[in-house]
C-alpha cells in the first residue's frame, strides 16, 4: 500500500528521519517496506502492511502511530470539535433503519446543506494522487482522503436524491438490480448487504456506492454515511461481485467501531472548510452493542522465556505505552494491559509478546542454542529405501526425475484412463493439469519426448506418489529406457532387486484378467509381471507403439513400474546384513553376441582378466538364442560392478576400463560385443 | 503432535501445490520443509542459533540471520527469516533488489491454540516452528534462475545433478 511521506510527516512537528532510514526502521520493526520512489516533490513508500494490522495500519494514522513510537516522536491527534448549526437538525433530512445488527454493527451518519461542490484544493488532489486515487470532486475527495487519513470508508449521498428521506441497511432480494458510480450494473442476491432509500438500493454496503443518489454540481446536501460492516458478509458479496475496492478491502480486514465518529466528524469539518456549508446538528448513530477495550494479563517473565532475550520491565512497559496499551500492575512480574480498540490483533500474552518483541528489536534476540537431551531420530526406513533403489539406479545410468503430479484430459485419453478411476482436480489451474496422475508412466513418457532428439541414450526414473479414485495414493518406481532394451530393462530390474537384497525373484508372462486395460500401453509378448516370492510387485515391458505414436515418441522405449510400498516392506523382511565397502560401486552392462558353443566362464574370465581387482563382480542377466539372431548364435548379457577398495572411480575411469574389456573381448575375432 | 509426547523435534519434507499463474519462481507443485520443537523452555533465541547454524551449513559460508516482523496464523510472534545476500555479503545487489537481504522463510513461535488443538497446555509447552520452500533453497546454492526447470524433464538439466 502506498503512503506519501509528506503526509506522514504532518501528523509530526519533528522532521521524520530521511524516507530510505524511515523505511528500514518500518522494515525492522513493523512491515517490510517494498520500495521507496521520488513523486514529485514527495516520496511515496510502498509499505506491505501485515493482515492481521490491516484494521489499525491500512492508513495514514495508523502508520503516524508506528512511526510515533519508533522514532519517539508525539504524533498530532486532533480532536476535531464541529460547529454545528442549531437552526436544522440531521434528523430532519435523513432516517436510518438498521434490520441487521449482525451485519452492521454501527452506521454513523451526518448531514451538511448549502454546499458548493466543485474542485478540491490542490494540496488535497495531490495526497490522493500520491496514494494512486483519482480526484473527483471535493465532496467525493474528502470522503476517500479521510478513508486515506483514518482506515475508515465513508460514502456521500445527495440528500435530495434519497427516496422519502430514508437510509436502510438490510440484505438485498435476490434478483435485485443496481447501477453502480461506475455505471456497471450487478444484479443482487440475498446474502448480499445493501443500502436502500425508500424505494431501492442505493449502494452496495461496504464496497460500491450506486448512480442515483450521485453527488454532482448541484449537489446541495450531503449525507455523509460512516458504517461497520460484518467483514465475512463484505468478504463474500465482494467475491460473488467479483468486485473489490478500496472499501471492501478495509471491510474485510475488520474496523473498530469506534472509528466511524471519529472519521465523520473529521470529514463533515474538511467538507465544511472546502465547500462550504451548514453542519445540521446531531450525529446519526445506530450503535447497539458498543465496544470496549479488551484487557489481558501478562506474565513478565514468560516475555523473557518465549523470546529468548532479557528486556527490562520499564522497557517492557514503556513499548506497551507507546503504542497506546494503558498498563495496570498486579503483582510484581504480572501486569494487567487494556487494548485500545483499534488493536484488533491482540487478544491474548502472545500478542503482546510480539509488540514487545518487535519494538525492541528482533536483531537483537541472540542466536543461543537450546539446552536439551539429544535423543537420536528413529531410523526412517522408507527413506533409507528411497535412497538405496535410487542410488543404485543413479549407478546404473538412470537419471532422476521430478514431474508434476497432474495428467491432462489428452493424456487420459492416449493412456485411456476412465475418468472413474482417476481423481478429478476441481479447479485446475491448467488443462494440462486436470487429474492426479494414476501412474508415474504418461510424464515419464513425455521426458522421452522432449530429450530422445537430444540424446542417444535415455534412462530416467522417478519415484513418487500416483492416485487413483476414490482417495487413494500410493508410491511407486518407475523408471523408462530408450531403444531395443526390453531385456536391459529385466536386467535392470533384476540388479536393483539383487541389489536391495532380494534373490527371489520372477518375471511371468502377463495374463490380463477380464476387463484389464493394461495392453493398451505395453506391448503384447513383450512384458511381464515382477514378481517377489510369487508376489505381484509390479510390471516392465516395452510400450505399445500406439501409445509411442500418440506421444510422438519416435525411439522404441521399455518400462518399469513397481510398487514400491509393496517392495520396501518385502526387502525389509527380507534384507540381511552385508559388509558394506566404503565406495560406491558402479554398474555398467555389456551385451555380447558369441557363437553358441562358447561357455559363459570363458567370457567372465575375459572380462575378469582385463578389469582385475577393479571389478568386483559379474552378473549373467539374459541368455538369448534363435528369433532374430543369425544362425549359430547366442546373446549374452552382463551387470559388471565396478569398485575399487581405496577410492571412488570416476566415471571416465569406469568408462575407459569398459572400453578396455570391450576390446579385450573382441580380440576373439567371432565375438561381438553389441552397443 | 497429536500422537507423541514433547519433547518433539520433528521435520516433514513433502510435495505440496498451490493453483497459481506459474514463472521463473512460482510453480503448481513444490517441495516445503516444515519443521517444529516443542519444549519446556523453547525460545526465539533457540530458533535463531538452529536456523543460523542451517543455513551456514547449508550454503557452506558465514552469513547473518535477521527476522523482521510477518504474520502466519499459526505462529505468534510470527517472523520472516533473511539472511545476508549471498551474492553480495550484504553490500546490495541486482539479486537482492539492493537491500542486501534474502527472504528465506515464515516462522514463529508456535500459537497457543495450536498447542490446545494438539492436546498440549500452553501453560507448560513452547516452541518454535518454520517451514521453508526447498526448490528457493536449491535454487540459491546451484544458482538456477528458474523453478520451472524442476519439473521440465530436460535431461540437459537434470543430468548436472
Ligand atoms: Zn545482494
Amino acid at each position: 500500500m502506498n503512503f506519501s511521506y509528506n503526509w506522514l510527516q504532518s501528523f509530526f512537528k519533528k522532521k521524520l528521519p530521511k524516507p530510505e532510514k524511515l523505511a528500514e526502521l518500518l522494515t525492522m520493526h513493523s512491515f517490510e517496506v517494498a520500495e521507496v520512489k521520488k513523486f514529485n516533490r514527495d516520496w511515496i513508500l510502498d509499505i506491505d502492511i501485515l493482515p492481521n494490522r490491516g484494521p489499525d495500519s491500512f492508513s495514514c494514522l495508523g502508520i503516524a502511530r508506528e512511526i510515533s513510537t519508533l522514532a519517539g516522536f508525539k504524533y498530532i491527534a486532533d480532536k476535531y470539535e464541529l460547529k454545528e448549526d442549531k437552526g436544522i437538525k440531521a434528523r430532519d433530512f435523513i432516517n436510518v433503519e438498521v434490520r441487521d445488527k449482525t451485519a452492521c454493527s454501527r452506521y454513523t451518519a451526518r448531514v451538511i446543506t448549502e454546499v458548493k461542490v466543485g474542485f478540491s484544493p490542490k494540496w488535497m488532489r495531490e495526497r490522493l494522487e500520491a496514494c494512486g486515487l483519482k480526484p473527483i470532486n471535493n465532496i467525493v475527495d474528502v470522503a476517500n482522503y479521510v478513508m486515506l487519513e483514518t482506515g475508515q470508508p465513508l460514502h456521500a449521498f445527495d440528500g435530495e436524491k434519497l427516496q422519502d428521506r430514508k437510509i436502510i441497511v438490510r440484505f438485498a432480494k435476490e434478483g435485485e438490480k443496481i447501477i453502480t458510480l461506475d455505471e456497471e450494473r450487478y444484479r443482487l442476491e440475498k446474502e448480499m448487504l445493501v443500502i436502500t432509500d425508500a424505494k431501492k438500493p442505493v449502494a452496495i454496503a461496504g464496497i460500491k456506492g450506486g448512480k442515483p443518489p450521485e453527488i454532482d454540481l448541484k449537489t446541495k446536501i450531503v449525507v455523509l454515511e460512516s458504517a461497520n460492516f460484518n467483514p465475512r458478509v463484505i468478504r463474500r458479496a465482494s467475491k460473488r461481485i467479483d468486485l473489490k475496492t478500496d472499501a471492501s478491502w478495509r471491510f474485510e480486514h475488520g474496523i473498530d467501531p469506534n472509528l466511524t465518529e471519529f472519521a465523520i466528524n473529521r470529514a463533515t469539518l474538511l467538507i465544511q472548510e472546502i465547500a462550504g456549508g451548514r453542519i445540521a446538528q446531531g450525529l446519526i448513530d445506530f450503535y447497539p452493542g458498543k465496544v470496549f477495550p479488551k484487557r489481558v494479563k501478562l506474565d513478565l517473565d514468560y516475555v523473557t522465556s518465549l523470546l529468548g532475550i532479557k528486556i527490562s520491565h520499564q522497557e517492557i512497559i514503556a513499548i506497551l505505552k507507546s503504542l497506546g496499551f494503558k498498563i495496570k500492575h498486579l503483582k510484581s512480574k504480572i501486569i494487567e494491559v487494556e487494548v485500545p480498540t483499534f488493536r484488533l490483533d491482540v487478544s491474548i500474552p502472545e500478542d503482546l509478546i510480539e509488540e514487545i518483541g518487535r519494538i525492541h528489536g528482533y536483531q537483537e534476540i541472540p542466536a543461543q542454542f537450546p539446552v536439551a537431551a539429544l535423543i537420536p531420530p528413529k531410523r526412517n526406513l522408507d527413506i533409507f529405501w528411497e535412497n538405496l533403489s535410487g542410488g543404485i539406479l543413479k549407478e546404473a545410468g538412470f537419471t532422476e526425475a521430478y514431474n508434476y503430479s497432474f495428467i491432462s484430459e489428452k493424456d487420459r485419453e492416449i493412456f485411456r484412463y476412465s475418468k472413474r478411476e482417476l481423481m478429478e482436480v476441481e479447479n485446475p489451474t491448467s488443462l494440462d493439469f486436470q487429474y492426479l496422475r494414476p501412474s508415474l508412466i504418461p510424464n515419464l513418457l513425455k521426458n522421452i519426448e522432449k530429450n530422445f532428439r537430444d540424446f542417444a541414450e535415455i534412462k530416467i526414473f522417478e519415484l513418487g506418489k500416483i492416485f487413483h479414485h476414490p482417495k487413494t495414493e500410493k508410491k511407486v518406481l518407475s523408471g523408462v529406457m530408450s531403444g531395443e532394451v526390453f531385456y536391459e530393462t529385466k536386467g535392470t530390474i533384476d540388479l536393483l532387486l539383487n541389489k536391495l537384497g532380494v534373490s527371489n525373484i520372477w518375471f511371468d508372462e502377463y495374463r490380463p484378467k477380464p476387463g484389464e486395460n493394461k495392453l493398451s500401453i505395453w506391448q503384447p509378448k513383450k512384458c511381464a509381471e515382477i514378481k517377489i516370492n510369487h508376489e505381484k510387485i509390479g510390471f516392465l515391458g516395452e510400450i505399445s507403439p500406439k501409445i509411442l505414436d500418440s506421444l510422438k515418441v519416435a525411439i522404441k522405449v521399455s518400462a518399469f513400474d513397481i510398487d514400491f510400498e509393496k517392495l520396501s516392506k518385502l526387502t525389509s523382511e527380507e534384507h540381511e546384513y552385508r559388509p558394506i565397502s566404503r565406495f560406491p560401486s558402479a554398474v555398467r552392462d555389456i551385451a555380447i553376441l558369441v557363437p553358441r558353443e562358447v561357455k559363459v566362464a570363458q567370457v567372465l574370465n575375459k572380462i575378469y582378466d582385463t578389469g582385475k581387482k577393479l571389478v568386483r563382480d559379474v552378473d549373467l542377466f539374459d541368455i538369448y538364442e534363435g528369433g532374430e539372431l543369425p544362425a549359430g548364435k547366442k546373446n549374452l548379457a552382463f551387470h559388471i560392478i565396478y569398485q575399487a577398495e581405496d577410492r571412488t572411480m570416476t566415471s571416465e575411469e569406469i568408462d575407459g576400463l569398459q572400453k578396455k574389456i570391450i576390446s579385450a573381448l573382441e580380440k576373439n575375432r567371432t565375438w561381438q560385443v553389441r552397443q | 503432535m497429536e500422537k507423541n509426547n514433547p519433547p518433539l523435534r520433528i521435520i516433514v519434507p513433502g510435495r505440496v501445490f498451490r493453483r497459481e499463474a506459474t514463472d521463473a519462481s512460482h510453480e503448481i507443485n513444490f517441495y516445503h520443509l516444515e519443521g517444529l520443537m516443542i519444549d519446556k523452555d523453547i525460545s526465539a533465541a533457540n530458533f535463531k542459533a538452529i536456523i543460523q547454524d542451517f543455513y551456514r551449513e547449508f550454503f557452506g559460508k558465514p552469513l547473518k540471520i535477521r527476522f523482521i516482523p510477518s504474520f502466519f496464523p499459526f505462529v505468534e510472534p510470527g517472523f520472516q527469516v533473511d539472511i545476508s545476500c549471498l551474492n553480495c555479503q550484504g553490500r546490495g545487489c541486482s539479486a537482492c533488489q539492493q537491500s542486501g537481504w534474502l527472504e528465506m522463510m515464515g516462522a514463529g513461535m508456535v500459537h497457543p491454540n495450536v498447542l490446545k488443538n494438539s492436546g498440549l497446555n500452553p501453560k507448560f509447552w513452547q516452541g518454535f516452528a518454520f517451514g521453508m520452500g526447498i526448490e528457493r533453497l536449491v535454487m540459491m546454492k546451484y544458482k538456477i534462475n528458474d523453478i520451472r526447470l524442476f519439473y521440465g524433464g530436460d535431461l540437459r538439466f537434470l543430468k548436472q545433478f
